[in-house]
């Protein structure tokens, strides 16, 4: 028999400006996490994330963009934090719309792998495969901008996925 | 000023009824094998659409290995995929097999797997060659890939069945998890 999934595990919608959105004391049942965020920011920034309060030199990203013009690409090693996005101006008035896969999070023997996608349409699109160089099951994640904060009414929400 | 969600509970995880996006069946790998099938899909026909989730690793060699799909057992040339990769330089690929992304070999970094999410779109038609589309990607020393692709069968069969298989017929490892989802349609 089917097995229904796709469980929305927590939800936050700012009422104050924040520098981040932490996840915390996670559900361990579910095979993969999803994480949407819809937000402004205060001013131009770049989206990030942290698991389990991790600060060390342990997140690695690949990324492809296109602007409307061209097509780029970067790849960073041993970073503090995992970057998601870069897209998000805040000149342009429009949210950034940033959606978050991260599979087997309660695995202890991989390291924990995501896939991140970001548009705005007045600045561009892409697609970021991330790895957090750790076997730790994940328990807590945080959200968090490079710069400024994330504006009154942005949504921060969590979907479980169950394998 | 940060904010923070304490002591996240999940109350709807456990039982009940199938709903519009469903978990249909998972394999998890407890020794490597050289691919992995979902079989009996049309079973499935309450759905319009298949999703994979799936986090692998293989035991090729050298590189990393390409994962590719084969529907209903069918090995001829009758699939084709295009595919864009950033990994700091970016490029576009056209292949002749239904490449999906990238796993780890035995080489790349240890503990990395690679992941993807891979849609099967309208399986049960027998009206229209199948497509697929994928994101996936890896992230290993000096080779970290980012992946977005579109997938063809040249075929107007419903898919019954679904093989994920790898490029260079390296195994996938233990540990390796892929699992199927059905999508409603109207």
């Amino acid at each position: 028999m089917a097995t229904p999934t796709y469980d929305l595990l927590a939800s936050t919608t700012l009422a104050t400006a924040a520098s981040s959105v932490t996840f915390s004391s996670i559900d361990q049942s579910y095979g993969d996490l999803i994480i949407i965020v819809n937000s402004l920011g205060s001013t131009t920034l770049e989206a990030r994330i942290r698991l389990n309060s991790d600060s060390g030199s342990n997140y690695n990203f690949a990324r492809m963009s296109g602007n409307g013009s061209s097509g780029t690409s970067a790849e960073l090693a041993s970073q503090t934090s995992g970057s998601l996005s870069v897209i998000a101006d805040a000149t342009t008035g429009e949210a950034i719309l940033l959606k978050l896969e991260l599979q087997d999070y309660t695995a202890t023997d991989k390291h924990k792998s995501m896939l991140a996608r970001a548009n705005q349409s007045a600045t561009g699109s892409e697609a970021t495969a991330l790895r957090w160089a750790s076997t730790a099951a994940v328990t807590a994640i945080e959200i968090l901008t490079s710069t400024g904060n994330w504006a009154i009414g942005g949504t921060f929400n969590l979907y479980g996925v169950a394998k | 000023m940060s904010f923070m969600l304490l002591g996240i509970l999940n109350s709807q995880a456990a039982g009940g009824g199938a709903g519009a996006y469903d978990l249909l069946e998972t394999t998890t790998l407890a020794t490597s094998a050289s691919s992995v099938t979902f079989t009996g899909l049309g079973s499935y026909s309450d759905y319009a659409h298949l999703q994979i989730r799936y986090v692998a690793r293989n035991d090729y060699s050298t590189y990393p290995d390409w994962t590719i799909l084969q529907f209903n057992s069918d090995t001829g040339a009758n699939y084709k995929s295009h595919y864009i990769r950033g990994y700091g330089s970016i490029d576009a690929k056209v292949s002749s097999e239904l490449r999906v992304g990238l796993t780890p070999g035995a080489t790349s970094t240890a503990n990395a797997f690679g992941v993807g999410v891979i849609d099967i779109l309208d399986f049960g038609s027998t009206a229209k060659n199948t497509t697929t589309r994928t994101l996936s990607g890896l992230n290993i020393f000096n080779d970290p890939r980012i992946w977005l692709g579109g997938g063809l069968w040249v075929d107007t069969s419903a898919v019954t069945s679904i093989t994920l298989d790898q490029s260079r017929a390296s195994n996938f490892l233990s540990g390796s998890r892929f699992s199927l989802y059905g999508i409603k349609g109207a």
